[in-house]
């Protein structure tokens, strides 16, 4: 068993999605502790991708491959995942504020924090404060992504931040916000708790933000 | 369904003269050998030419009948292969296909510990080698310093080029003190093929010999052209005129001039032994009428040797042009600009060597971290220089629809397999602004020197092998003793 926890590493690596996906649910169906495959097969082949990348020994694309190879095995663990290792792996919100039309970091973000394991539910473009807050209500959401790419859309991000605390749920969830004209200073004025400058670091902080 | 009437340019198109300016500088060279004609000091090639058709006159004039020029420049080879001493790297000299390398014979290096210049030695030579050997965008040698801790300055040529051999092990061109010089650097060549006539195959260097313009050729280069015909030795007859002091200030009369130079050189080695491998070359450039430099960073440069170059492809001989240097005293923003904008022009035009690469303070001072930065600079150049596909894959309109409005390309099969054609930087700077804050804020300067003190500590070559070192030592010792009276 412990053979295809190596193989399920190894295809993470190489973004052989279907194949991890499939390990995975053999692993599952053979009584292994879904625990065990997050820890030793998905994260230890995700850590692998994550050295490459900052080695520049791989690239976006091929990170994000080796993304979508995660999410698919996560489809099949999150289900039977305990309480306490789904929140690990947790939830994120995502959210271009309104007057934005632009996604493409974003999306980018989200496709790696899913190849985190995180269980993403991106809520697109252009999106009203009020329809934010609504879905960190309904979802729970562990971290809420902002982003905003115009220095015009920028201050919706304060204006969410101040809607949650209206509503009583700001300290339920970390906020982490980015775009090409938000800066570290910005972030800390509009009270969020992190600030991404690209998307492998918003990953980086998003897993220091759930470990708390 | 295919198309017809279709033309394909699958790279950009550079040239500076168009064909018939090429034949009127042509015309107006051959003028010049048949009425004004050259100066050799040296007395076998007069009397070769005075054996000829050639006009021998006031002691060692030389005018030549515009037939045997035409005769002689017809029978070099229109390329050729040079190849490393392990045999690993391959450069062929022919039309439009650009290799990149280092200049010789720097009197100064750049020392990296002061921060000032000082007196090129062995060590430098050998360094300055590994760092060609490992940049993955050089790919020719020349020795970049002169070595000057030698016993004695008439053999320096040899310890030189035992210096270029430990430290790289790519094609080269080397420079020799005279004839005699030469052949000891063609006898340690040789030792790295079975014979001399399977070196003549696989010739691991090209000579490089100039004359002294306006129209003059001294002892020790007619000796260094005799003996490469007499062997069969690439070598090239590359002038250096400024332009205003020793060629016209026009670019099309220094052309003119140096391209007679050339031919003077062909005729002479067609009259001792026809089909010498020849390159032709020169440093065309201007002397700065303020400082009176020699200057390695001025556009002419750059212009002359890509009209020289034109020549060069249509007379039908490999072509040494220039790039990557300059004349700023270190490495600093007129250093990257002159290097950038010289190698692209060389790189456009399609010259088959394109040396000079690591220059600074106007051919006086050797820098390794140039080599490094200009590594760079031309893996950008060549990646401009690959054109645009435009077949169905590359169109992708297929791929276009299936993304469609809003759609992000970024996970797509296409993205994947075509993103690895782009450039990849080593050494420049695109990461956002915190990032490069918390890297602790390097300029291209502090990567280009982290980069140049790595490959030293990291890369060495291929050994030589123990008997053919002992060999080389001997041919050196054997100099030092002829000399040593």
């Amino acid at each position: 068993m412990s053979e295809k926890l190596g193989k399920i590493a190894d295809g993470l690596l190489h973004g052989k999605i279907k194949e991890v996906a499939e390990l995975t649910q053999e692993l599952l169906d053979e009584g292994m502790d879904p625990e065990e495959i997050l820890q030793k097969g998905l994260f230890a082949g995700m850590d692998v991708v994550g050295k490459k990348f900052r080695d520049c020994e791989m690239f976006i694309p091929e990170v994000l491959r080796s993304a979508k190879a995660m999410h698919a095995a996560m489809e099949k663990l999150r289900p039977v995942l305990s309480e306490e290792s789904s929140s690990k792996a947790g939830t994120v919100v995502m959210a271009t504020v309104q007057g934005d039309l632009h996604d493409i970091g974003k999306n980018l973000a989200g496709m790696m924090m899913e190849g985190a394991g995180f269980n993403v539910i991106d809520m697109g473009i252009d999106r009203k404060t009020e329809d934010i807050v609504a879905m960190v209500k309904d979802k729970k959401p562990q971290i809420l992504g902002l982003s905003a790419l115009l220095t015009t859309t920028m201050p919706k991000m304060g204006e969410v931040i101040n809607a949650l605390k209206e509503a009583g749920i700001r300290d339920q969830v970390k906020v982490i916000v980015g775009g090409a004209p938000v800066t570290d200073d910005f972030a800390l004025e509009i009270g969020a708790d992190a600030y991404a400058p690209n998307a492998s670091i918003g990953t980086e902080k998003a897993l220091e933000l759930v470990k708390g | 369904m295919p198309r017809i009437n279709q033309t394909i340019q699958t790279t950009p198109y550079f040239r500076v003269l168009s064909e018939n300016q090429i034949e009127m500088i042509y015309s107006a060279a051959l003028d010049v050998i048949q009425r004004t004609g050259a100066r050799f000091h040296h007395e076998e090639a007069l009397e070769l030419f005075r054996n000829s058709e050639a006009v021998v006159t006031d002691e060692n004039l030389v005018r030549v009948p515009i037939s045997l020029v035409e005769r002689a420049i017809k029978c070099h080879p229109r390329k050729i292969n040079l190849t490393g001493r392990t045999g690993k790297y391959t450069i062929k000299l022919e039309k439009d296909v650009v290799n990149f390398g280092t200049g010789s014979d720097l009197p100064f290096t750049y020392d990296r510990k002061t921060g000032e210049r000082r007196r090129t030695n062995y060590q430098d030579v050998v360094n300055a080698g590994r760092i060609v050997d490992y940049l993955p965008n050089l790919d020719f040698f020349m020795s970049h310093g002169i070595v000057q801790d030698v016993p004695n300055p008439q053999t320096y040529d040899r310890y030189q080029f035992m210096a270029m051999l430990e430290g790289c092990t790519k094609p080269m061109v080397l420079t020799s003190v005279n004839g005699e010089g030469l052949e000891d650097l063609w006898k340690m060549a040789c030792l790295f093929r079975e014979d001399e006539k399977e070196y003549r195959l696989k010739p691991l260097f090209v000579a490089y010999i100039e004359p002294i313009s306006p129209l003059k050729n001294d002892r020790t280069a007619v000796e260094k052209l005799l003996f490469c015909a007499e062997k069969g030795i690439p070598c090239m007859y590359t002038p250096c005129p400024s332009s205003g002091a020793t060629a016209p200030a026009t670019m099309a009369g220094m052309l003119v001039q140096s391209l007679a130079e050339t031919l003077m050189a062909s005729v002479l080695t067609y009259l001792k032994n026809p089909g010498m491998p020849l390159v032709m070359g020169g440093v065309t450039t201007v002397l700065d009428m303020i400082t009176t430099a020699y200057s390695y960073g001025a556009p002419e440069l750059s212009l002359a040797s890509a009209a020289n170059t034109d020549i060069s492809k249509w007379i039908g001989l490999p072509m040494f042009s220039t790039g990557g240097c300059t004349d700023a005293k270190v490495l600093d923003e007129q250093a990257a600009i002159e290097s950038a904008t010289s190698n692209f022009y060389a790189y456009l035009s399609g010259a088959s060597l394109v040396h000079d690469v690591g220059y600074i303070d106007s051919g006086v001072n050797a820098s390794l971290e140039s080599l490094v930065m200009n590594d760079e600079i031309i893996g950008m150049i060549r990646q401009m220089g690959k054109g645009i596909n435009t077949e169905e894959e590359y169109l992708a309109l297929e791929l276009i629809d299936k993304i469609g409005p809003g759609g992000e390309y970024l996970t797509s099969e296409h993205t994947l397999k075509h993103y690895k054609e782009w450039f990849q930087p080593r050494l420049q700077d695109r990461s956002d602004y915190e990032t490069w804050v918390r890297e602790g804020k390097k300029t291209m300067n502090d990567r280009i020197k982290e980069e140049t003190d790595r490959i030293l500590k990291e890369h060495q070559p291929e050994h030589i092998d123990e008997k053919i070192q002992k060999e080389l030592k001997e041919i050196i010792e054997a100099a030092e003793k002829r000399h040593a009276k």
